[in-house]
């Protein structure tokens, strides 16, 4: 692990240290066996799921959990479909009583068409089942306030979306992403909206300690190729993060030393454009 | 006896100490006349390699009636004694190592003293809980009692086969058994007694008054099919227990989650729990979400 050699802290949530900051969503792929790929080349150990009813018209198992029987990964079932935090407990109960540990990601959706989440209900939810002994990892709205009453409320990590679910868009407001990492005293997993691996390195280096992304990677060209762009974009924003970037500038600042530039050429020197300033940059 | 099918009312315990002068085998028998349908071999005094005479002894017992075997704390007697399983206290090996020991067909169980030692446990994949101390108990001295409140929430939570333990006589079992527990062990009130078959008798017969009683409440009016709502939709079914209605669909051996009217109903009580006329039931499963 790269990120060890160069002392990066590890991530870890609800005591739990993670091999992997990036989280992998398993809706929407193509196939089970590309999902499986994906899941490989991503390295990822937390696996989110949603729950829903058994479809009894098919006796074919749709159930996700077949393919990935005996993996040792993390399962972070979601509460999607939920609309209040009653329903969201509901889901998060049926989700623990399959016996797959007590980890839920709370997701409250309030509106259809961006199915942001419902800041209220989320923040009742996350107290609720913190309360009830599970390891809470609410999907949130980027508020800095909110993200730090949640984890008041007991969250084990907040998940602020970047943009809303499947839209590609990455991370539209980057000022408060970088707020809510620094006042955290949890993980922070930036959540839903991000587009490709330059947003999911971004969001590491503004401070988040993971992502979690499903459509990018399952609707991706090529799902695999992604899910190890992503991974490696992951990866790679830890390290720049922990580097230390340079601060911007308005202008440029040359990375050579002016000393020791040459002289022009003596018959070229009358040239009119040359003759009032040199520029030694580059 | 397989893990998957393991389930159990009565749990007794030995306790030589509770009856000197009257033989361990003698004792144990009579609890199973009188309706325990499990028993360990627990002796915290003697070397496990002095015990290997009791167990073989009680393990001939139990193949006789037909209920499991269970040796307290040690793994490599359970395997020498042919028991069909080991249990486990809170500072003895994790239930890995103990599995790794005794392979993937032997029951492991465990006792936990808090909610949050159970749901550890049923992480850690124990195939049954103790929940206790209810009440103060002679055979535990010093260990505070962690009251019916905690039976209460097993009831809520916990999905696996869980038995209430500690201090539970004739006197206090109906209040265990109001608190929601479906399965008792007692330990001194059956071994103590002079007559353990009647004491098991009488436990055992108050916990399947229990039982029918819930299934009474829920019994169907009449023969012949009920209508319920089965994940959203009307149904029409001459399945009269929960554990019929998934087998029908196929879906017995799936990991699927089972809710009726808004109460999650564990896998271990499916064909215990009897579907009442309009009854709203939500089978669910985990599918691709992100």
């Amino acid at each position: 692990m790269h990120e060890a050699f160069y002392r990066v802290p590890p991530l870890v949530i609800g005591g739990r240290t993670l091999r992997s900051r990036l989280f992998l969503g398993t809706g929407r792929f193509p196939s089970p066996a590309v999902m499986l790929q994906a899941l490989e080349a991503s390295g990822a150990e937390v696996v989110t799921f949603a729950v829903r009813r058994v479809n009894l018209d098919e006796t074919a198992d749709d159930s996700v959990l077949q393919h990935l029987e005996g993996r040792d990964l993390i399962y972070l079932p979601n509460t999607s479909g939920a609309s209040s935090a009653t329903e969201a407990v509901r889901i998060a109960k049926l989700a623990r009583a399959a016996g797959l540990g007590d980890w839920v990601k709370v997701e409250i959706s309030a509106d259809p068409r961006t199915l942001l989440p419902d800041p209220i209900e989320t923040l009742k939810a996350t107290a609720m089942l913190a309360e009830a002994g599970f390891t809470v990892l609410p999907y949130t709205s980027d508020d800095p306030v909110l993200c730090r009453r949640l984890a008041e409320a007991g969250a084990a990590a907040v998940m602020p979306g970047g943009s809303p679910i499947g839209t590609g868009l990455g991370i539209l407001n980057p000022y408060n992403l970088r707020l809510i990492a620094e006042e955290a005293n949890v993980p922070v997993i930036v959540d839903a909206g991000l587009g490709s691996a330059a947003d999911a390195a971004q969001a590491i280096e503004l401070g988040a300690s993971g992502i979690l992304v499903n459509t990018p990677v399952a609707k991706a060209l090529d799902p695999v190729a992604m899910a190890r762009a992503m991974a490696l974009a992951v990866e790679a924003g830890a390290l720049s993060r922990a580097a230390g970037r340079i601060p911007k500038r308005l202008y440029a600042t040359a990375s050579s030393d002016p000393d020791g530039v040459l002289e022009p050429l003596s018959d070229r020197a009358a040239e009119p454009a040359a003759a009032g300033r040199r520029v030694t940059g580059g | 006896m397989s893990r998957a099918a393991f389930d159990f009312r009565l749990y007794a315990i030995t306790a030589e100490s509770c009856h000197p002068g009257r033989d361990l085998i003698e004792v144990m028998e009579a609890a199973i006349r009188g309706g325990a349908d499990i028993v360990q071999l627990r002796d915290k005094e003697t070397p496990p390699e002095r015990l290997l005479g009791q167990a073989r002894a009680l393990r001939e017992l139990t193949r006789r009636y037909g209920v499991p075997f269970i040796v307290n704390d040690y793994p490599e007697l359970a395997l020498e004694a042919e028991a069909d399983g080991v249990h486990l206290g809170q500072e003895d090996m994790p239930i890995a190592e103990a599995r790794r020991l005794l392979g993937e067909d032997k029951i492991i169980g465990i006792s936990t003293h808090s909610i949050e030692q159970a749901r550890e446990a049923v992480r850690a994949g124990a195939d049954y809980i103790g929940v206790g101390p209810v009440y103060p108990t002679p055979t535990k001295p010093g260990r505070p009692a962690a009251g019916l409140e905690y039976v209460r929430q097993a009831a809520a939570e916990i999905a696996i086969p869980w038995v209430a333990i500690g201090g539970i006589t004739l006197d206090n079992a109906d209040e265990v058994l109001d608190a929601g527990a479906r399965r008792l062990c007692a330990v001194s009130a059956i071994v103590g007694s002079p007559d353990p078959e009647a004491v098991s008798r009488e436990l055992k017969a108050r916990i399947t008054a229990r039982e029918a009683g819930h299934a009474a409440d829920a019994a169907p009016p009449a023969e012949g099919p009920i209508r319920l709502r089965l994940n959203g939709r009307d149904t029409e079914t001459t399945a009269r227990t929960l554990g019929e209605l998934i087998e029908r669909h196929g879906l017995k051996d799936r990991r699927i989650v089972a809710e009726v009217d808004g109460e999650i109903v564990a896998r271990s009580e499916w064909s215990r729990t009897l579907l009442k006329a309009g009854a709203a039931v939500e089978l669910v499963h985990f599918r691709g979400g992100g």
